[in-house]
């Protein structure tokens, strides 16, 4: 028989729906500029900036500033801790999926 | 978190992927369309080769273009010319549209992603196509070579779009590069079978794919 999933087995870093959002979209790509991220997920500059940082300081993803030619350029990539703290998070879904079945 | 409540995020996860991979805007009817265009195009050079009657397999061999007036070969090409530029003209369409119709901007960045990766393949292809086509005097042995060349370069640039994307773009891939070395070894003489076949048949079989996939949910 499984454990019953505890509120604390859910990552409150990725719980977010903002973050987890940002999170999903960088599990599939390597690496994506801030614009993409801003135009596939519908976030405003301010609430992605706020966010990426949240999940910057859990070392979930890096963050690089570069310049593409003069314009200056920031690309966001998941790091291994945030790749594990992604699957561990859907992990604990699937298993209060199958539970309330 | 209830049960309900996790199939709901779930589901928005699926969404978000979805949404971060070139499988967004792949449209399944251009691969569908070009595919039929192909066909169309190869069977209008058998019937321009069918005068040809040697050798035995002259009808489905790319090398008779050497056998027709310059009138016919500049004909043939003009009609393979429009049948490489409508299918990507056609791709570029269908993908504006998928890509409409999931909210996402046409020049974004699956679009962006697709467009490198294809094109220097696409103009690799194009060179040794005019290099083939272009020497002081046409040889048989490299107009052969033109279909398995593009199979192989058209199926690397499908491949390096599937890189950023779900697995079926990169099988297509690995199959046009194997159809191309095969029929470069074995099958070079039946040219107009091979192109029917693979990007003919090949991208109708992966256009209805994509869509029977897109009705049926995430595809892997």
């Amino acid at each position: 028989m499984t454990d019953p999933i505890k509120p604390d087995d859910l990552d409150p870093v990725i719980h977010e729906r903002a973050r987890l959002a940002i999170v999903s979209a960088l599990a599939v790509a390597p690496e994506m500029s801030f614009n993409e991220i801003k135009e596939t997920l519908g976030l405003s500059d301010g609430n992605l900036s706020a966010h990426a940082t949240s999940l910057q300081r859990a070392g979930y993803i890096e963050i690089a500033k570069t310049f593409k030619g003069r314009r200056p350029h920031t690309s966001l990539r998941l790091t291994r801790a945030g790749q594990k703290a992604f699957q561990d998070y859907v992990e604990t879904l699937r298993k209060i999926i199958k539970q309330g079945k | 978190m209830d049960h309900d409540e996790a199939q709901v995020r779930m589901q928005e996860i699926q969404r978000i992927m979805e949404r971060a991979t070139l499988w967004t805007i792949l449209p399944g009817m251009s691969a569908i369309v070009g595919g039929v265009m192909v066909l169309a195009g190869c069977l209008v050079s058998c019937l321009m080769f069918r005068s040809i009657k040697s050798p035995h397999f002259a009808m489905i061999d790319f090398a008779s273009l050497l056998e027709l007036s310059l009138n016919a070969q500049i004909a043939f090409c003009v009609m393979w010319f429009l049948i490489g530029t409508g299918g990507i003209g056609a791709e570029i369409h269908f993908a504006q549209v998928q890509a409409k119709k999931q909210g996402i901007a046409p020049k974004g960045r699956s679009a962006k992603l697709a467009f490198y990766s294809l094109t220097p393949g696409v103009i690799i292809a194009m060179v040794l196509t005019v290099k083939f086509l272009v020497p002081a005097e046409l040889r048989t042995h490299e107009i052969q070579y033109i279909a398995p060349v593009w199979m192989m370069l058209y199926g690397t640039g499908v491949y390096t779009a599937g890189l950023f994307s779900v697995r079926a773009p990169r099988i297509l891939g690995m199959v046009f590069i194997a159809a191309g070395v095969v029929s470069i070894h074995f099958f070079q003489q039946y040219g107009v079978v091979t192109t029917g076949l693979s990007f003919g048949l090949f991208h109708i079989a992966f256009g209805l794919y994509v869509i029977g996939k897109r009705k049926a949910g995430l595809p892997r």
